[in-house]
């Protein structure tokens, strides 16, 4: 997985690519991890990521919670396949997505 | 006592020669010869007295009969009765272009459209029969291959003739046009498929297993006591199979004849688990140029990297997969038995006195010991994965899955859907079933008509545990109030059609359905 970071003061953009899976998830969330300090604005931008399992769901979850403290968090470019993934967990209720 | 017969004998005659025959015995013989060499014809007449000569020698025998006389004594059903040998055509294979060299004796090409496969046992008559049965039975279900129409002497030795047209080996044309190695490999595959698709009735012809379980036997005795053990037993574990093999199925024994592939050198011909198979065929590619190089183009007739490479592509084609791992599995069984062979027929031929050898078996035997400790059976299945449950084997076991599915009409959503599934429970069992030590899971995927239906099952051997015990997450919570937990086989639930789960003989069984 490659994850395309980036920023623009307060707003950070990150676009993995490829799949979040149980081996990749936690590249994601140590990207995040580097990054989260003082943005405001947090979006994941799905339009290369093919493929998701629980493993990336945990880590937008865990994203999810912190942005509720410092911020806003959104989804953008998700494709049908993912959405459905959202949908089936409930996750389509609990995050933003454009 | 031998006695020569001569010229014609009829009814003119035969009286007179019985009478001459009984005035040289005096009942103290204890064997009776007929020597027919120069015998041109015999009626009913002189039958007779052959059977009145068998009442009183019983163990009579007719030796050195040509073909026209042994028409009559076939047609007459006497070949059942007496022992008759026929006279058999002398061949000289000096300076005759050796063209296969097997187990039991070597193929030499006479003339163009002719080859004699020569006996390395002087006693070899009931080996040439053999052979020339199990050649007429392959014929009869379905295998196309070369039988031979005469037999012949040669040297001390007997040798049967077959006629192969203009033929060229596969190792000829392999050596000569590296280039054709793929089409070497479709149609050495599709041979293979059908000799192993082709079931034969229960004692026509040997099971491999029982072979295969002498050479673990007397491999045990230069093993440490576990591992002995264990082949044994895993050979043992391999159920009778009444499919055929070929036994010897290598390169040299394919011949291209005008426009159609034969399989000749039958006399190995049994039945058996393709395993026994696959095993053999190792050795001839692999395995038995593994210490020493240079001993394959002198087996095989070309270049042993190409070897290496037709045995990677055959291997792939009869599996019907690229998966590496699947590979790598079913090659590793096959070693386990080829290894075995090799040890032992290098033992039996006094390897352990030299110096090569020793280097030899030594190799062999500690690839196989390693072996023994990594695998817990020697079946395979083509729908089956088995492969050490840890996470970074998971994009293997979707990649296996994911090949599976690209043979039906799945569409990528639901590709991505059973891919889901697959990660969810497979993780798992690598994170859950044998921590903290480590161990193996099977991945099955089969496929079903009416309706179209996909299953995904999962064996492992770890702690028993039912995943559809574990209570759903509430996913009607707010992001603040969730767990992280359970969200893996709560998604496979969501996405699967069916999941059942089963426990028996200490092994955690889970087979997920998806409907296409």
């Amino acid at each position: 997985m490659v994850i395309f970071k980036n920023t623009d003061n307060e707003k950070l953009t990150l676009a993995p690519e490829g799949r979040v899976d149980t081996i990749t998830a936690p590249e994601l969330e140590k990207a995040l991890k580097d990054s989260l300090d003082g943005i405001e604005a947090l979006v994941f931008d799905f339009s290369k990521l093919e493929y998701i399992s629980s493993a990336g769901l945990r880590v937008l979850l865990a994203a999810q919670k912190l942005m509720n403290k410092q911020g806003t968090m959104k989804i953008v470019n998700v494709s049908d396949a993912i959405m459905e993934v959202f949908e089936v967990t409930g996750f389509s209720d609990i995050l933003t997505i454009e | 006592m031998s006695i020569k017969l001569t010229g014609r004998i009829d009814s003119n005659n035969a009286a007179a020669l019985e009478k001459e025959i009984y005035a040289k015995l005096d009942g103290s013989e204890n064997e009776l010869i007929l020597d027919m060499e120069e015998l041109e014809y015999i009626s009913s007449a002189g039958l007779r007295v052959i059977l009145r000569l068998k009442k009183d020698y019983p163990d009579i025998r007719i030796i050195n009969v040509n073909s026209d006389v042994y028409e009559i004594l076939e047609m007459t059903g006497f070949t059942e009765i007496v022992n008759v040998e026929k006279a058999y055509r002398t061949v000289s294979v000096e300076g005759c272009e050796e063209i296969g060299r097997g187990a039991n004796g070597t193929i030499y090409r006479i003339d163009r459209d002719n080859v004699v496969k020569v006996y390395n046992d002087s006693g070899a008559l009931e080996d040439i029969m053999h052979e020339r049965e199990v050649a007429k039975l392959a014929l009869i279900l379905g295998i196309p291959t070369a039988i031979s129409y005469d037999v012949v002497k040669v040297g001390d030795s007997y040798g049967s003739v077959f006629e192969l047209l203009n033929a060229r080996s596969f190792s000829q044309i392999l050596d000569a046009e590296p280039e054709k190695l793929d089409w070497c490999v479709k149609e050495y595959v599709d041979m293979m498929k059908k000799i192993h698709s082709t079931e034969v009735p229960d004692g026509k012809l040997p099971d491999m297993r029982e072979t295969a379980l002498d050479w673990a036997k007397f491999v045990v005795d230069y093993l440490p006591e576990e591992a002995g053990k264990k082949l044994v037993s895993l050979v043992e574990a391999i159920p009778y199979d009444n499919h055929m093999i070929h036994g010897d199925y290598h390169t040299k024994n394919l011949e291209m004849t005008g426009d159609e592939v034969l399989i000749i050198d039958m006399d190995t011909l049994a039945v058996g688990h393709p395993i026994f198979e696959l095993a053999s065929i190792y050795n001839a590619l692999i395995g038995y140029s593994e210490y020493d190089h240079d001993v394959f183009r002198q087996f095989q007739g070309f270049d042993r990297e190409l070897g290496i490479e037709f045995w990677k592509r055959s291997l792939a084609a009869y599996l019907d997969t690229t998966c590496e791992a699947k590979l790598r599995e079913v090659e590793d069984k096959a070693r386990i038995i080829g290894y075995t062979r090799m040890i032992r027929r290098s033992i039996r031929r006094k390897g352990l006195e030299t110096e090569k050898g020793r280097a030899e078996i030594e190799l062999w035997k500690s690839e196989l010991l390693e072996l023994l400790e990594n695998n817990d059976t020697l079946l395979f299945s083509i729908s089956e994965l088995d492969i050490e449950a840890n996470k970074e084997n998971l994009m293997i076991v979707q990649d296996f899955v994911e090949e599976k599915l690209s043979k039906i009409d799945c569409s990528p959503k639901i590709a991505m859907q059973i891919n889901l599934a697959v990660e969810e429970i497979f993780v798992n069992i690598a994170s859950y079933a044998y921590a903290p030590v480590k161990g193996n899971a099977t991945v099955r995927v089969e496929v079903f008509d009416d309706p179209l239906s996909v299953t995904i099952t999962f064996i492992d051997h770890g702690v028993q545990y039912d995943p559809l015990s574990k209570e759903d997450p509430d996913v009607t919570l707010s992001a603040e109030e969730r767990g992280i937990g359970g969200l893996g086989i709560f998604m496979t639930k969501q996405i699967m059609d069916d999941i059942v789960y089963e426990y028996a003989d200490g092994a955690n069984t889970l087979t997920l359905k998806k409907n296409l």
